[in-house]
């Protein structure tokens, strides 16, 4: 319990840490946000600085931007007139929300059938025909794997839609841009793991005892290898995170990752940091729900830390 | 160290062999990779004629292209990985072989940098710095070198965790007590009884996080923050070719052909690196 708390406290800490980080290095730069509009006279912009609170004194900044990440409040988009951050955000979440969602469960269902089906089979050359793949996949770029996609399911065959997000069939291929390289990283992981299983003398015994293939493989092979894949939870959501970035652009997917990537360039202050915020206590909560659940299915883990 | 664990002769050789044609490449006989002709304009790759790999959207030789993205790509990642080492080895040091309070507390400050999404703010950092080019150009610091430190800060941790691993293993030997005992300096230690079995380590960290490295410079080219319009690497190449992907052009070579290029070379890293984590036994 206090080990769980300290990891809250950790998550907290970490989400604080980086919105100051994020918040400092946005604002020392020199050039704010309206400067790149040349049609604006000097008294344009000291009225709009007026208006978003830019005049003021910079810790007196941070503390009303701080104020406003505990109330979920992040001040209007410097970028879009009129409105705000809190808006922009909603509006991207649940499409982020998807992709990452389909990108995880593509992930485990690939990553995991590809490794119990090395694990247990005896072909050798269709077992290292999947490896071969696997490392193939760990050492393509998620844009290029989205390139491929495209231009063989969606321009070449035509099956399912280039871009946009109202069909459910348009989610194909952005999810599995986005969870392909995470199969690959769970079934490099779960190969190992279950080979170990494979070698174990529970499964040996549970050979002699007369299993059937079905259970051994189930109760002897999956099951201890489980636990690597929700301590690969965290990693996987940095993965989707960073992935999501440059997947999201290519499919024309209006979720966080495009507006990060516009606002950071485009110097919109709060919406870059609104998505930062966002990101980290993302990451962070995932982290943490990893290690709680790891904690509960495998009570050694927590005997060690 | 296994016996079965035998090195990869070929693929080192060919990695070898791609590195040489790279450095190499001002002397061959190679189209200029920059200059563009209109005339030329998306020729398909002809294989037994010039261009031998096509040309792009500009007519630019692909072949001279994927050679000199080749210097960049592996360039960028050698350095991008010394930096990154240039970072984690004397943390990872620092905090092993220091008291168990201050390794606590050194690995404390890891974890918490660990659950913060370094990208995010990696791309933050970089779009910060471009405000500031003119600058930091006088100093001689351009896109490149910014790069590079951005890799490194990206890329340290796990060589960081290695390291200290490393240390805390070795401290505990025998010989070492034996030199305290002897008076020697802590320095000397480090240096002559400690720093030589750290090597290995540090060798395998670096095939380790060379691919890593190459993955995030293509990342960041597709991004529009990798290397600048004249240099070429494969990521800036293979997201060009991305960018001409529409069904009417019929292009498709320029986004598989350094899609293959960096695919390839990054899977010969890759063997490599699980050679080298074989060799000296841990896992990252």
């Amino acid at each position: 319990m206090i080990n769980l708390l300290r990891r809250l406290g950790f998550a907290v800490a970490s989400v604080i840490l980086v919105h100051a980080l994020a918040f400092f290095m946005l604002h020392s730069t020199r050039g704010g946000p309206f400067e790149s509009n040349q049609q604006f006279s000097e008294e344009t912009i000291a009225a709009l600085e007026l208006r978003y609170h830019l005049d003021e004194p910079l810790l007196i900044q941070y503390w009303n931007s701080l104020q406003g990440v505990a109330t979920l409040d992040f001040g209007p988009s410097l970028q879009y007139h009129g409105t705000s951050v809190q808006e922009l955000l909603s509006a991207a979440m649940p499409i982020s929300f998807i992709l990452g969602g389909g990108a995880l469960l593509i992930a485990l269902l690939v990553g995991l059938a590809a490794g119990m089906f090395v694990a247990t089979s005896n072909s050798r050359w269709r077992v290292t025909a999947v490896r071969l793949s696997g490392s193939a996949l760990l050492a393509t770029p998620n844009f290029v794997i989205a390139g491929i996609l495209i231009s063989v399911f969606a321009f070449g065959l035509g099956w399912v839609p280039v871009a946009g997000h109202r069909q459910l069939s348009s989610w194909i291929l952005p999810c599995c841009a986005l969870g392909l390289p995470l199969a690959a990283q769970l079934f490099v992981l779960i190969q190992h793991h279950a080979q170990q299983a494979r070698n174990s003398n529970a499964y040996r015994s549970a050979v002699a005892r007369g299993l059937s293939a079905r259970r051994l493989n189930i109760n002897y092979i999956l099951r201890p290898s489980l636990t690597p894949v929700l301590a690969f939870m965290g990693p996987a959501a940095a993965g989707i995170l960073t992935g999501s970035l440059v997947v999201e652009q290519i499919f024309s997917l209006p979720g966080l990752g495009t507006f990060f990537v516009q606002a950071a360039l485009a110097r919109d202050y709060t919406l870059a940091l609104g998505v930062t915020v966002v990101y980290t206590a993302i990451l962070a909560s995932c982290t943490l729900v990893a290690d709680v659940l790891i904690m509960k299915f495998d009570p050694r883990t927590e005997a060690i830390s | 160290m296994k016996s079965a664990n035998k090195f990869p002769r070929w693929q080192a050789l060919l990695l070898l062999s791609i590195c040489l044609v790279a450095a190499l490449a001002p002397l061959l006989p190679l189209a200029d990779y920059s200059s563009m002709q209109v005339s030329q304009q998306l020729v398909s790759p002809q294989f037994t004629s010039s261009p031998f790999l096509g040309t792009d959207a500009q007519g630019r030789d692909m072949l001279a292209r994927l050679i000199y993205g080749a210097r960049i790509s592996l360039s960028v990642g050698i350095f991008g990985t010394l930096v990154a080492l240039l970072i984690g080895v004397p943390f990872g040091a620092v905090a092993g072989l220091g008291s168990p309070r201050r390794d606590g507390l050194m690995m404390r400050l890891a974890d918490a940098l660990e659950s913060i999404p370094m990208v995010v703010f990696i791309l933050f950092m970089l779009s910060v710095l471009q405000e500031y080019r003119i600058e930091l150009a006088t100093v001689g610091f351009g896109r490149l070198q910014l790069f590079f430190v951005a890799i490194g800060v990206l890329f340290w941790l796990p060589t960081a965790r290695v390291v200290r691993a490393e240390c805390l293993r070795i401290k505990k030997k025998a010989f070492i007590d034996a030199a305290h005992s002897q008076g020697m300096s802590s320095l000397h230690i480090f240096r002559h009884h400690i720093l030589p079995q750290l090597w290995p380590a540090i060798g395998s960290m670096l095939i380790i996080t060379l691919p890593r490295v190459i993955l995030m410079e293509a990342f960041l080219s597709f991004l529009g923050l990798g290397v600048e319009a004249p240099a070429v690497s494969w990521g800036r190449l293979a997201s060009d070719g991305m960018a001409t992907l529409n069904p009417l052009v019929d292009a498709g070579w320029l986004l598989y052909l350094p899609s293959i290029a960096l695919v390839g070379c990054l899977l010969l890293f890759q063997r490599l690196a699980s050679w080298a984590r074989d060799y000296v036994n841990f896992d990252t």
